[in-house]
């Protein structure tokens, strides 16, 4: 029973961290149909702005997280402004190419930069820190990443489902033109929206440097699983989003104890292709 | 009509004296250089990107040796002299980003649109079987620096395939021979059982097969038998499921970045066995005892070289020199260390065999012993198959962030520290 209720908390604990990546994707996904290709090396970015500040200024990911956050909106709004945009009105797969040629962009400038070295940033303030809770170990990084992501995510769905930034977000994603003609500026929501997506996932690349090493792909398995966890929560759903990547943390944990670790990404893989065959749209999509 | 007949003749002047200017004058030039090509095939992005990066760099080392005079340098074929004085060494490098298919592709791009005289890598087992297939049915000689699984060198048709690393069979068996000579030596060591923790791929799956024949052989019981998925997000369901077997003893195959989330995961979980052991990478890189710091202490594994052997190696220190310029300043691992002695044994069967028919250099390797001063052994010998019957390797333990010789007793510079010390007890 111990085993299975720490597994459970393994699970959850990295379904929040998947939730947490995956909450910008949602929102970009959601409101301008856009599938950006560089999420994962937005998370990579992220870990190497945040390894740096405590490599060589000392400031723990705690406080440098929002720097991280930060550093990704400007990236996020300029992805806009400088390629996105562009691709606004053509074909769906142009979106798609050019943030896949982002992506092969930022992570080669990174190999380019700062080797395929691996780094970890030691001495944080939550460290390898644990604590016992019961028979229960409990991970303090983690924790407080989970902690992290449900205020993120808490407070990005009170951002879009209760101001008026919101609704002008809502009222672009489901109609542009109607949006435009009642006065909302679409290309500002477009703007802040890749901005604000860029940010959240800012964040979760900043606070996973206290427990996760840095190197250029680290993004890549991150960005699938936040692919999946929006494809499966339903497109633009946040809710969805959470909840998937809660599910998608927990089958994972426990594919891959009680059935076999290999089989773990089988697992979520095969709950991913299950939710999309019995419900297309995903499990809150509308 | 003569005007225009006059222009004409002038922009065919042009045209014959362009054309002479880019087809013919390279042409004659390329000649008198007489130019050597080697295809490489690493990993240079991916997940083990670091190690293939170290690797092209140690190749290039070999070739800037091998291009240049070198007097200080004490290698054979450092001082530039002989047949191979009137060629130069030129490398195409390519990616094989850790995937098969992609080594496969590069290297039948590089025999056919490159036209590489030999091919070097390509790291990955995975990597290295495709791509070897390749060059073996094109008649041209791929050299192999690092690549473990043995099962390369099983496939006795191969005639052009050659490795100077040691094998996951040869160290697997080191390992029990390790657990075997604790038992006796420590005082109450009694370890009994193992556990097995891979990366699921060519190399990884098949060193856990020859861990399990070792095992098998030495009368150890395999409790864990744990494979991963490389680059994973985690790695909790994997430690989980060893801890909750606690086996006594634990072998290790894993690369890179996915090592330190082993040892990381290891620490948050509170758990570590009383020995470990890891095939090549991962342990044996030198950026673990930088980043993971004390962590990283008391972990062991099989090495054919880190700098705590320069000592012992008195040869590989003005190499490595160069080496560094290429690495931030990174010393040799393991790994690396042996696309350096690949190529310059490579140089050396050339040399010998006056001759660039594919054929008879292969014959060549086959047929000499040749000194390599920065092996372990200080010589490379290739048995049919194509492996290196003289690679050998040293059991270490890192020990303060040092790589420190343990096994075989002969080669030792210090003691086992036994069991491993606990978490809290660091």
């Amino acid at each position: 029973m111990d085993t299975l209720l720490q597994v459970l908390l393994d699970g959850i604990l990295n379904g929040m961290l998947y939730a947490l990546v995956a909450v910008g994707l949602c929102l970009i996904w959601g409101v301008m149909d856009v599938i950006n290709f560089a999420h994962g090396e937005y998370v990579m970015i992220a870990m190497y702005v945040t390894y740096w500040l405590g490599f060589l200024a000392n400031v723990d990911p705690l406080i440098s997280m929002f720097a991280g956050g930060l550093f990704i909106f400007i990236l996020g709004a300029l992805t806009y402004r400088l390629i996105i945009k562009y691709t606004i009105g053509k074909p769906p797969l142009s979106a798609l190419l050019a943030t896949f040629g982002l992506a092969m962009l930022l992570k080669n400038l990174c190999l380019n930069q700062f080797t395929p070295n691996f780094r970890i940033l030691s001495d944080t303030w939550l460290g390898d820190k644990t604590f016992q809770l019961g028979a229960l170990i409990v991970p303090l990084p983690q924790l407080v990443t989970a902690i992290v992501a449900l205020v993120v995510v808490g407070l990005t769905y009170y951002m879009v489902r209760s101001t008026r930034f919101g609704w002008a977000v809502q009222a672009t994603a489901m109609d542009k033109e109607a949006a435009e003609l009642m006065g909302i500026n679409t290309e500002r929501i477009y703007l802040l929206v890749f901005g604000i997506g860029g940010a959240t996932v800012g964040l979760a690349g900043g606070i996973m440097p206290t427990y996760l090493a840095v190197h250029p792909e680290v993004g890549t398995m991150f960005s699938l699983i936040a692919f999946i966890c929006v494809a499966m929560g339903g497109f633009g759903s946040i809710p969805g989003a959470l909840v998937a990547a809660i599910l998608i943390g927990v089958v994972e944990a426990l594919g891959g104890y009680y059935i076999a670790p290999v089989f773990k990404y089988v697992a979520v893989f095969g709950l991913y292709l299950a939710v999309v065959f019995l419900r297309p749209k995903g499990i809150f999509g509308w | 009509m003569v005007h225009c007949k006059s222009r004409m003749t002038i922009c065919l002047l042009i045209a014959v004296a362009v054309t002479l200017m880019l087809g013919v004058a390279p042409a004659t030039t390329l000649a008198q250089e007489k130019v050597i090509k080697i295809g490489t095939i690493f990993p240079l992005t991916g997940p083990v990107a670091l190690a293939g990066q170290r690797c092209k760099a140690a190749v290039e080392t070999a070739v800037e040796i091998l291009n240049n005079k070198h007097p200080n340098i004490k290698v054979p074929l450092a001082d530039k002299k002989g047949w191979l004085a009137g060629y130069k060494f030129v490398l195409v490098h390519t990616d094989s980003q850790g995937k098969p298919d992609v080594g496969k592709a590069e290297a039948e791009r590089l025999i056919n649109q490159e036209g590489v005289w030999a091919l070097i890598g390509a790291y990955n087992s995975s990597v290295s079987m495709p791509a070897s297939m390749v060059a073996e049915r094109a008649k041209k000689i791929f050299m192999c620096g690092a690549s473990s699984s043995a099962a390369l060198t099983q496939r006795p048709d191969m005639k052009y395939f050659f490795r100077t690393a040691s094998t996951d069979e040869v160290e697997s068996h080191e390992f029990v021979e390790v657990l075997k000579w604790l038992n006796k030596t420590q005082k109450n060591a009694n370890v009994k059982t193992l556990g097995l923790i891979y990366e699921n791929s060519v190399f990884g799956k098949h060193a856990a097969e020859e861990a399990k024949k070792a095992a098998a052989a030495g009368g150890f019981t395999v409790v864990a038998d744990v494979p991963f998925t490389p680059g994973a997000t985690n790695l909790d369901s994997e430690v989980q499921t060893v801890k909750s077997k606690n086996p006594d003893a634990l072998f290790g195959a894993v690369l890179g970045a996915d090592y330190a989330l082993m040892v990381k995961t290891m620490k948050k979980m509170n758990w570590i066995p009383k020995v470990s052991l890891n095939y090549c990478s991962g342990y044996q890189d030198p950026v673990i005892a930088k980043q993971l710091g004390p962590d990283a202490d008391f972990f062991m594994g099989s090495t054919g070289y880190s700098p705590e052997f320069a000592g012992m190696m008195p040869a590989v220190a003005e190499v490595e020199k160069i080496f560094k310029t290429k690495t931030n300043n990174v010393p040799y691992d393991s790994d690396s260390i042996q696309e350096t002695i690949a190529m310059l044994v490579l140089a050396q069967a050339i040399e010998k065999a006056k001759s660039l028919d594919p054929e008879v250099v292969a014959k060549t390797l086959y047929a000499n012993t040749w000194p390599s001063p920065l092996s372990l052994s200080g010589k490379v010998a290739f048995a049919p198959g194509g492996q290196n019957k003289l690679a050998l390797s040293i059991v270490t333990q890192l020990q303060g962030g040092k790589y420190k010789r343990i096994f075989p007793t002969e080669k030792a510079d210090t003691k086992p520290i036994f069991p491993m010390k606990a978490w809290d007890k660091r």
